[in-house]
């Protein structure tokens, strides 16, 4: 089976496999003629793939007509950033996230500095079916302009954003894994300007990842066992391309990546009253935490780029989900894992508490997550078939099946980036939302015979 | 009428317009066929001046990258620069993005091999399928290798010229020249190969900023500019590159264009002064290579049009000497493949050996002219003409080796159907203008006759 996911804000896959030059070159191409004229910003992760893929885009979006910003390795959500401060036409950021070392993808990003929405999504890839792609004479070439320390602005602005100088009283020691990504190296200069002392593990932006670079507490145990070591106030683990953090408390307690967004939130709310958007797959730890500030949860489809623009339609205050990546409305429209350190930071700081009291004052659910691999043309047709486990259950369909019994979530759903059934389940007890899991992974197995 | 997009795939490499028919696609599509085709290992990188070539270069860079193959990116850099350094590097191969001489909206590739010789056409009808089969090994990602960027490669190729030559000798003369680079990569290394050699130099076109300052190919009717400044400076010579750098014209110091045949005729004679041995030319190339060759006892070998065939030929008879009449000169002891720059020190070195100037250096070989023409013709009938007249001038000493050639004691003719346009060429020379003309026109009266009756 071949590996190719496209989603409305991009396309991921194996590279070699379907990770081609000449389909990079296709998409990029459909962007470069899906845009308007102007510049287009290109950074990558520092995946091994990551400058095979970035020729490729440069090309297509030079034959199509557009100067590039080169900003070499460089975290998604710094280019979001970057791309209204340069009033560019639109980036393209290459980086499969958590996805293991021999993927890669292109996220595509617009003007505002979000994912393309739903409607840009769909005109890109209807450009890309066509092929019919507007490359132009090139009479004179456009320019690629590298552009050295691109983060220098983005760091000087959240700078000031931050309650920097209550953070630095505090002198706080953290322990951070950037997983060799796109925010290693990175993170010395933000914490340094946060007054921080930094551990780093993982700090070689050199795409050879010790663990996948997915933050869970899976992969947490080096940062776990630095933050014990080394008495630190809290440790963090970065995606490859800092758009997702976990926790892990003083105590070396290591925290599912469910707890990232109600930890923010719990502070943020406070600052910056407002609806919270999160997906169906999230926790419903978030409901207490919103009901705390008297604010409604939105619950909508998985991923950044439906959460951040029904953030952004809506009027509210955050957008996050389970995975550990959030987007706060008075900071930036992207899910930006410098701001979540920071928050939580800010938080310990202004509220003189230990990270491990912080989450002590949410309620503790369980979450169970597996997944099943499953050939792509019958990805709906068995999440539909998963309605026949629960005849009573209140059901949401907005994003594949979501369905409430009495103490007990479960949500089944397709991957939008990978041939996988993503199946969820949370209850206030572990051995509950573990049966919901067995039961349905054994249904769908039956299925796929 | 629908619109034509000219795409032209060839034992040359590919050539097409940009925006239209040489797309990102079309070119990672090759370097995919390309990296598959060598392997992994490194491949250099090169382009000419056009506009469109860095656009092109990161297209072959990502097809190169991903199937395993580590390109050198070497920047603008003349072809044989190129060659030199694939060989000297050892690597598998290099990919240089150019169209040589066709107009600015056009762009190309040219694929090199191991050894830094063009492919053959054996290799490259290999390579071609795998492009066509579309099955390229692409490398998973943990075996994806960087790009390098090599600043002043070519400082390398220079060395090794000037490790050949008499440096001192030239030197001495304080050589005054005009160098006419035609805004192409030749000027990245042209005007120092100069200042190495002691000259004090004009340069003419040297912007790298892919506008053409005249249609390069060195022919006198290009040259007008050059010529004057030749008289005006009072320079020793004048000397004109193609936008490759490839091939080399010369004006004297009466600023009188010498005509392409003319740098061959003085290299091989220089050349087999430094060391004897045999010659290898291509059929249109003047009949004074025979003269100079039977002066100094050593054969002389003809192959069909195009330097690959030439270089093959010199490699399989270990020939000192050899090139093509269109000024392209080669001389393997620098690297087997035609070199303006190689061709310029050893002009350089001829004049300072010397006592004479250029024109008179030229009037030995002033007793021969060469006409060359085209006519139109659709490529099937020109095909079908040619084996026509085969048949008519069997009793003739001919070569059928690339379309026709006829010889008589002191004057030739060559017709050849053109690979890439509907024409056919056609090459004459004896020992007035006037008879080469005359030759010229008969053929091409015969010619049209043949048409007809074939039509």
């Amino acid at each position: 089976m071949k590996l190719l996911k496209l989603n409305i804000s991009g396309v991921r896959g194996l590279v070699g496999q379907t990770i081609t030059p000449e389909l990079v070159i296709d998409f990029a191409s459909a962007f470069g003629t899906m845009l308007p004229a102007g510049p287009v910003l290109v950074g990558r992760d520092s995946r091994r793939s990551g400058p095979m893929v970035q020729e490729a885009v440069m090309s297509a979006l030079l034959s199509t007509g557009h100067e590039v910003i080169n900003l070499g390795i460089c975290p998604t959500p710094v280019i979001q950033f970057l791309v209204r401060q340069h009033r560019a036409a639109g980036a393209v950021s290459i980086t499969a996230g958590h996805n293991p070392a021999e993927w890669n993808a292109l996220n595509f990003i617009n003007s505002q500095g979000t994912y393309l929405n739903e409607f840009q999504g769909s005109e890109l890839l209807d450009i890309y079916h066509l092929g019919r792609f507007a490359h132009q004479k090139l009479k004179k070439s456009p320019a690629v302009v590298s552009e050295v320390n691109p983060e220098e602005v983005y760091f000087s602005w959240l700078k000031t954003r931050l309650r920097t100088a209550e953070i630095s009283r505090a002198r706080f020691k953290v322990v951070v894994d950037p997983c060799n990504g796109a925010g290693a190296r990175l993170v010395n200069k933000f914490f340094a300007a946060l007054g921080c002392e930094l551990v780093a593990v993982n700090n070689e932006p050199n795409g050879y990842f010790p663990h996948d670079p997915e933050p869970r507490p899976r992969n947490a145990g080096e940062v776990a066992s630095l933050v014990r070591a080394t008495g630190a106030n809290s440790g963090f683990l970065l995606n490859s391309d800092v758009s997702r953090v976990s926790l892990v408390t003083e105590t070396g307690e290591t925290l599912s990546e469910e707890y990232t967004l109600p930890v923010v939130a719990g502070y943020y709310l406070e600052r910056q009253p407002g609806a919270v958007v999160t997906s169906l797959s999230t926790s419903r730890i978030i409901e207490e935490v919103a009901s705390r500030f008297q604010v409604p949860v939105l619950r909508t489809r998985v991923g950044q780029s439906a959460l951040v623009q029904t953030m952004l339609q809506e009027g509210a205050a955050l957008a996050g989900e389970g995975s550990g990546g959030l987007a706060l409305a008075d900071f930036q429209p992207a899910f930006d894992g410098f701001v979540v350190m920071g928050l939580i930071l800010e938080m310990m700081a202004v509220r003189q508490k230990k990270l491990s009291e912080l989450v002590k004052a949410l309620p503790r659910y369980h979450i169970v997550k597996d997944k099943i691999i499953c050939p792509p043309h019958r990805l709906h047709s068995l999440v539909a078939e998963t309605r026949k486990l629960y005849p009573r259950a209140e059901i949401n369909s907005l994003d594949g099946l979501h369905f409430t019994l009495k103490d007990t979530w479960v949500h089944v759903r397709a991957s939008s980036t990978e041939p996988l059934i993503r199946i969820i389940a949370e209850s206030a007890s572990a051995a509950r939302a573990q049966l919901e899991v067995d039961k349905v992974v054994a249904f769908l197995n039956r299925l796929l015979g | 009428m629908r619109k034509r997009f000219p795409l032209k795939v060839s034992i040359s490499g590919v050539r097409g317009i940009i925006g239209e028919s040489l797309t990102p696609q079309i070119a990672a599509r090759f370097a995919s066929a390309f990296g598959t085709y060598l392997g992994q290992g490194p491949v250099l990188v090169g382009q000419d001046t056009r506009p469109s070539g860095t656009m092109l270069k990161k297209a072959v860079l990502s097809g190169l990258l991903a199937t395993g193959c580590q390109p050198v990116e070497v920047g603008v850099l003349p072809i044989p620069t190129i060659l030199f350094l694939t060989r000297e590097k050892q690597a598998r191969g290099a990919v240089v993005i150019t169209a040589s001489h066709n107009p600015p909206e056009w762009n190309g590739l040219k694929f090199i091999g191991p050894e830094g010789l063009y492919l053959r056409s054996s290799q490259v009808e290999e390579f071609l399928d795998i492009f066509h089969q579309g099955e390229f090994t692409f490398v998973p990602a943990e075996r994806i290798k960087p790009v390098i960027q090599e600043k002043n490669a070519g400082e390398l190729h220079l060395k090794k010229i000037l490790a050949h030559l008499k440096v001192n000798s030239i030197r001495r003369r304080k050589f005054r020249v005009v160098a006419d680079c035609a805004n192409g990569a030749g000027a990245t290394l042209l005007p120092q190969l100069l200042q190495e050699l002691g000259c004090d130099s004009l340069l003419l076109n040297t912007n790298l900023n892919g506008q053409f300052a005249h249609q390069s190919e060195p022919v006198p009717e290009n040259l007008g500019e050059l010529c004057r400044r030749v008289k005006e400076f009072g320079a020793d010579l004048g000397l004109a590159q193609d936008a490759d750098a490839d091939r080399l014209a010369l004006v004297d110091e009466k600023g009188r264009p010498l005509g392409e045949d003319l740098t061959l005729a003085l290299a091989v004679q220089h050349g087999l002064k430094k060391k004897r041995g045999p010659v290898v030319v291509n059929l249109s190339a003047s009949m004074a290579i025979e003269e100079l060759a039977a002066r100094f006892r050593v054969p002389v070998i003809r192959t069909k049009i195009g330097e690959i065939n030439v270089v093959e030929a010199m490699l399989e008879h270990g020939a000192v000497i050899g090139g093509e009449g269109n000024g392209g000169v080669i001389w393997p002891e620098i690297h087997p493949c035609r070199d303006s720059l190689t061709a310029t020190a050893l002009m350089l070195e001829t004049l300072a050996e010397s006592q004479e100037p250029l024109s008179a250096l030229a009037a030995a070989f002033r007793t021969y002219h060469l006409v060359k023409d085209k006519m139109d013709c659709p490529a099937e009938l020109a095909f079908r003409a040619v084996v026509e007249l085969r048949h008519r001038y069997q009793g003739e000493n001919i070569s059928t080796l690339d379309g026709l050639k006829i010889s008589w004691p002191d004057s030739w003719v060559h017709l050849r159907p053109s690979n890439t346009e509907p024409i056919i060429r056609l090459l004459a020379e004896s020992r007035s203008a006037a008879r080469s003309r005359r030759l010229i026109e008969n053929f091409k009266k015969e010619i049209k006759k043949i048409i007809r009756q074939l039509a």
